[in-house]
């Protein structure tokens, strides 16, 4: 080869070459992944909310000086986090070293979806030019509101959520508005905690918004805008791509429904409707029941459906970003107001994560629908609050968020025993160690993961004993009336429960949504976890992946004969072959799509 | 000499995947001999031994004239790393028979859940069997060991052939009785079992970390016994009598006997000793404030030291699993010379963590590779002479030239010089940002450190990372490729001995502190007692985890002073707060301070070597062997290429230019200048 890379330089600028070359772009996605890492880290090992610090409820982002975001998590769980500000604070407005603040759900459009979530944002400004916003969002312990916790399915308005706080300028040029934070955290439960979570989020976004400015030295400004531009670009277009050949030009439909709203009013329907025609692809909400006056109202921000669609669209490429620019491969979303989904001011919202986890399945549904290859549906995610006092006469918040089964997939069975991205558990030890509780089993649910030939992953069981004089309890499960359903052939995952005391003459069992529950000293919580839907025949199963199960405690002989035709010998340590042949040949017929047991033709 | 070998000839054998490192010193004289062998991995053993014969060799030594033979061995890493342990039961506690299935619960954060499948556990639930029996959080007894659920779950895994034995139950981190008790059990029902009790391995609370540690240990533990037991027995048969050192994570040595009851505390052996020998050059060249960046065929180790002390951390992970152990802070990266550039559908121009390995090997090699790596990328820029290790390899540069062009320059666009500085880019982008991690995430500037680059690829990478860090100097040792075996000879005997005993505050038990650390004082000198390390080498040092009231996250700081009273406590929580303001930019003195977990560090030193200073007065002009033409982002250029091994101690020379050496190749850019020290490092100061 010539040494001509000179004139080409030269011939492709003529077509308007791109400020980022092709190599610098790459550079910039490592250095922003890297910077969205220092971030998360610095708050995973500096909040005090167990919220934040085991579960890692949080999430950092970095945007363009649009307010689009250019990089964050790999969870389609947020709005359009920046773009609230610019109502109250003109961009022109803004200054180096400000920082905004605010978990106004309705007053941000859904981009914080439930109070406890606070938003804090950073303008980046290189050379005097906003360029960037740093942002960093977390769950805080308690703000405030009805209950400990704040958030509670007892909840009417979102004034009994907590504190409301606006779009507000926290900092300016660098000086911290120090009454709006005593206002806040006077109005916690937990102050210390709040005061730490705070200082965690802070320094969050200061060190995205230094790593920015370090960026822009490294290269120049125009370089890094130019990047940004392109790497939205790239998953836009990657996002469309795979789009429209995934999907034929139609209307396509799905509906799923929640089993109730906490105040036994239901179930909520959410009906999601795909059209792909040559003037766009549309997605239609409208249809989905009227909000709730319970709390699993979920104001949907429009780029929240638009991420989920992306995510299962960008599956398999790590450099594909979720960000913006693969939201826009869906060129329109539209929410009725007034439905579950889009709710009227002062709906309550704190039980949103319910309705959440239930879109996100619906959305897969609505692939699968459309004549993509998409998962069964997951189950949500459990959590159950205890409020008491210690024996030591101190208030004590136990928050412990519980693994479900998520749904199988063409080419793998669900994922066991998982909460959510990024979220952990309390290991036992810990829970032993710093709250008036035991864990006395902590396994895996056993026949809770759906059918299929590809099993759907199974939940959990945890038994909790309290070791306090008395605690209220909130729990919350949903998917007990309609569990996760299951696809091509594939059956429905188990459903959970809540009992007190189980295998006693004591044993009672609790509204799997509910709060109030009041347990007193040596009581167990029994809590069991929904498993996801299959995927395919079970019949079809390898009957040596059925007695792994067996073997392992995911699938009991009983149901490993019934539901997958695999008998197994008395030893139970083998497949006989000849009855599993004779038992599948008395195969059970599956008609249409999906299968979700009892509930299916309620919704169809 | 063989009747009275002393502490004279030390040997160290570092065991990599494709060759192996031997260096042999003479402490009396300073004087060094080094080898590099083929690794053997079907009998690593023979590898370590034809390596040790090859050394002694040049030295005119045999096996018996040995003080210390040292060793990192990477035998239980890649047991861990490739699924390939033994055939391990756990007994737990019962209700908790999915403990290693549930893990944390989480999907990992980069991760697509939709994609996403969780890694197979190395036991699987029906090799878990579960005991009744049950320890409260302080130790009390709730449920009495179920004796004869022990004995049947040995003898169930005893009939079902599986020898290796792990135990751990919860809250045994508070009292171990039930361990003791079980382990008793076990011993008596199946003889033959490797056992490891989880209160023995890692005394520390969360039970999925410390089941999973203790699995780990006993997964690797039949292996290790074995690799140790040839070891032993090959330098038997050699007539050798020094005592096998093996390098464990924490950078220090024990004896072999230890490596066998815990031998996953040797998962970083390989590149700790590494770290050890990048502190020790650093300290040789007048540098404790060092960078190491270790740079291999499939990845980049990288280790921060400040003031001559690296860290140590117990947030460690080896593959897909935590291995909470005191670990040197090593971050390691999936970028090394053999990591392949690929441009994917939607254009993005990725580097590793795909490698070509050994075989095929770069594009260059000639061996059939089709993808270009790191390596073709600098042959294509001029960056390697046309010749490897001394002339014995060729390379082929036609070939790399039309994997760079193929691969990445069409599809991307580009002229092949500019992809192939494309690639470097990326590649050291990836090392900048592992870089990061330990430095700036720590809460230092890495402007304010020197690197030490090594491996073989190290001293190609240095100059450019330091460029991106705004690092002023780069050090190259003098051998680069075997800086990990002069790690091993100048290591120290080390062990770390830990307990979680939570003290809340405002009361802190002082007395009961006092008594933890005299229990793991006791402990440490039993070891200190059976690798027989004199009196006068001992040092034990108390440290303690701590973090504020509600935090998740421990830190650790050492004990201030040796007494445990309300002031020394209070000194050492001020050193909590003015780290935690160091790491994470503030502290909160009003909110109380947990104390979670304490530790003692015993160190047992052994004799150290001096470097060999090389022989001063040669000139520039006698190294110049050849000229090279360098393709510079700014242009090209020829440049002289030196030996290394002409180089003499105070010459000095101005960038560009390439040094090679038998085991390694260094570009010194055009604003680098280069003088060689007194021991024959290169220092290159950015001008």
């Amino acid at each position: 080869m010539q040494r001509g890379n000179n004139n080409m330089n030269i011939e492709s600028t003529a077509q308007q070459a791109p400020v980022c070359d092709a190599v610098t772009l790459e550079v910039v996605r490592g250095a922003l992944r890297a910077s969205q890492s220092e971030m998360e880290a610095l708050i995973e090992r500096t909040a005090m909310s167990a919220f934040i610090r085991e579960k890692k409820d949080f999430f950092v982002a970095l945007f363009d000086a649009e307010g689009d975001m250019i990089v964050g998590a790999y969870r389609p769980t947020f709005g359009d986090p920046v773009r609230p500000l610019f109502e109250h604070y003109p961009v022109d407005d803004m200054r180096p070293g400000d920082l905004y603040w605010y978990n106004d759900c309705y007053g941000s459009k859904g981009s914080v979806s439930h109070s406890p979530d606070q938003v804090f944002v950073a303008p980046v400004f290189v050379d005097g030019e906003l360029i960037a916003f740093a942002q960093s969002w977390a769950h805080f312990a308690d703000i405030g509101g009805m209950r400990p916790g704040s958030i509670s399915p007892d909840c009417t308005d979102i004034f009994q959520e907590g504190i409301i706080v606006p779009p507000v300028r926290l900092a300016r040029e660098g000086v911290v508005n120090e009454e709006l934070l005593r206002i806040f955290y006077r109005n916690s439960r937990f102050p210390d905690i709040s005061q730490g979570d705070t200082r965690a989020c802070f320094a969050a976004v200061r060190l995205g918004e230094r790593r920015i400015v370090e960026l822009a030295e490294r290269f120049r400004r125009e370089v890094i805008t130019d990047a940004f531009r392109q790497l939205a670009e790239r998953s836009q277009q990657a996002a469309t791509e795979r789009l429209r050949a995934t999907f034929a030009p139609g209307q396509y439909r799905f509906t799923d429904a929640l089993d109730h709203d906490g105040q036994g009013n239901g179930p909520y329907k959410l009906s999601l409707e795909l059209s792909v025609d040559d003037n766009g692809v549309v997605l239609d909400f409208s249809d989905s029941d009227d909000q709730a006056p319970g709390p699993i109202n979920y104001l949907v921000n429009p780029a929240v459906p638009r991420a989920m669609i992306a995510m299962y669209l960008l599956a398999g490429d790590p450099t594909l970003l979720l960000n913006a620019g693969a939201g826009r491969a869906i060129d329109k979303v539209i929410l009725r107001e007034g439905s579950v989904l889009q709710p009227r001011w002062p709906a309550p919202l704190g039980q949103r994560g319910l309705t959440m986890m239930r879109l996100l399945s619906a959305s897969m549904g609505l692939v699968n629908a459309a004549g993509g290859d998409a998962t069964a549906a997951n189950c949500a995610y459990v959590i159950y609050f205890a409020r008491g006092i210690a024996d030591n006469g101190e208030p004590f918040l136990l928050t412990d968020g519980i693994g479900v089964g998520y749904g199988a997939r063409p080419y793998a069975d669900g994922i066991n025993a998982v909460y959510y991205v990024a979220q952990e558990n309390y290991p036992a030890e810990l829970v032993e160690l710093s709250y008036p509780a035991r864990i006395r089993a902590y396994g895996i649910h056993c026949d809770s993961g759906g059918p299929g030939l590809w099993r759907g992953g199974c939940g959990v069981v945890r038994e909790i004993e309290l070791l306090a004089e008395k605690a209220i309890f909130s729990i919350r499960i949903d998917g007990v009336d309609k569990p996760a359903w299951g696809v091509h052939g594939g059956r429905n995952g188990g459903s959970g429960r809540a009992v007190v005391n189980p295998g006693t003459p004591q044993e009672r069992e609790l509204e799997p949504f509910s709060d109030g529950n009041v347990l007193v000293r040596g009581d167990i919580l029994r809590l069991e976890t929904g498993g996801g839907g299959g995927w395919g025949h079970p019949f079809d199963r390898d009957p040596a992946l059925v007695l792994s199960d067996v073997l392992g405690s995911y699938v009991s002989r009983d149901a490993a004969e019934r539901d997958y035709g695999v008998v197994l010998k008395p030893d139970d340590e083998t497949v006989d072959d000849a009855a599993t042949i004779a038992r599948r040949e008395d195969r059970p017929t599956v008609d249409g799509m999906f299968h979700r047991g009892t509930y299916r033709d309620v919704l169809e | 000499m063989s009747e009275n070998a002393g502490m004279r000839f030390a040997v160290a054998v570092d065991t990599g995947g494709t060759f192996t490192d031997v260096t042999l010193f003479d402490r009396d004289r300073g004087q060094m001999w080094t080898a590099k062998t083929p690794s053997t991995p079907d009998d690593p053993s023979r590898g370590f031994m034809n390596g040790i014969e090859a050394a002694l060799q040049q030295a005119s030594l045999s096996p018996s004239d040995l003080s210390q033979v040292f060793h990192g061995t990477t035998v239980a890493t890649n047991l861990i790393l490739e699924g390939k342990g033994d055939k391990v039961g756990l007994l737990t506690t019962a209700g908790f028979k999915h403990v290693l299935e549930i893990g944390r619960q989480d999907i990992p954060r980069r991760v697509n859940l939709f994609a996403w499948i969780k890694p197979t556990r190395p036991v699987p639930p029906e090799r878990i069997l579960e005991i009744p029996e049950r320890l409260d959080a302080q130790g009390g007894v709730l449920t009495e060991l179920n004796e004869d659920a022990v004995r049947d779950a040995a003898r169930t895994l005893r009939d079902r052939g599986v020898n290796a034995i792990a135990v751990c139950f919860l809250n045994s981190f508070v009292d171990p009785k039930h361990e003791l008790r079980a382990g008793e059990l076990v011993r008596e029902e199946h003889p033959d079992a490797l056992l490891s009790l989880s209160s023995d391995v890692l005394r520390v609370f969360r039970e999925y970390e410390r089941s999973i540690a203790t699995v780990l240990n006993v997964y690797v533990m039949p292996a290790v016994s074995r690799y140790v037991a040839q070891l032993a027995e090959r330098l038997a048969e050699a007539d050798a009598v020094a005592p096998l050192l093996i390098m464990k994570s924490n950078g220090g040595v024990v004896g072999a006997g230890e490596v066998e009851r815990v031998p996953a505390h040797t998962a970083l052996s390989g590149p700790a000793a590494g770290v050890v020998g990048a502190r020790f050059i650093g300290e040789a060249a007048g540098f404790k404030d060092v960078i190491g960046i270790d740079i291999g065929g499939t990845s980049a180790d990288i280790c921060l030291i400040k003031d001559g002390n690296y860290d140590l951390t117990n947030n460690g992970r080896i593959g897909e699993w935590p291995l909470s152990f005191p670990m040197l802070d090593i971050n390691t990266v999936g970028t090394g010379g053999g990591s392949i550039a690929r441009v994917s559908d939607t254009g993005a121009l990725t580097v590793g963590p795909a490698s070509a390995g050994a075989n095929p090997g770069p594009a260059c090699y000639g061996n059939g590779g089709e993808e270009p790596t790191v390596t073709d990328a600098h042959l294509v820029l001029g960056h390697l002479p046309s010749y490897l290790l001394g002339g014995t390899m060729q390379l082929d540069v036609e070939a790399a030239r039309a994997a760079v062009e193929r691969q990445v320059a069409q599809p991307l666009g580009l002229g092949v010089e500019e992809a192939a500085r494309g690639i470097l880019s990326i590649s050291d982008n990836d090392m900048v940002g592992a870089i990061r991690v330990i430095s700036v995430e720590r809460g230092h500037d890495p402007r304010d450190f020197a690197l030490i680059a090594f491996g073989g690829a190290g001293p190609l990478h240095g100059g450019s990372l330091a460029r991106l860090l705004g690092a002023r100097t780069v050090i190259i040792p003098p051998h680069p490729g075997v800086l990990s075996a002069m790690g091993l000879l100048v290591s120290q005997f080390r062990a770390d001995y830990a307990r979680t005993c939570l003290e809340v505050p405002p009361e802190y038990d002082h007395a009961r502190m006092a008594t933890t650390f005299d229990e793991l004082e006791a402990e440490a000198t039993q070891w200190f007692e059976r690798e027989r390390v004199p009196n006068a080498a001992r040092t034990l040092t108390r440290h303690v985890s701590l973090r504020y009231r509600h935090q998740g996250f421990e830190l650790n700081v050492p004990w201030a002073g040796n007494a445990v009273t309300p002031e020394t406590t209070d000194k050492t929580l001020d050193a909590f707060h003015a780290l935690h303001e160091q790491l994470y930019t503030f502290a909160q003195r009003d909110t109380p301070v947990e104390i979670v977990t304490l530790h003692v560090t015993a160190e047992g030193s052994l004799p150290q070597p001096r470097l060999t200073e090389r022989p001063s007065g040669g000139t520039l002009e006698e190294a110049r062997v050849d000229q090279q033409t360098i393709h510079f982002e700014g242009g090209t250029q020829s440049v002289p290429v030196y030996d290394r091994d002409k180089l003499s101690a105070g010459i000095s020379f101005p960038g560009p230019a390439l040094v090679v050496q038998l085991d390694s190749t260094a570009l010194i850019h055009p604003d680098q200048h280069v003088t060689c020290d007194r021991f024959g490092n290169l220092i290159a100061e950015t001008r």
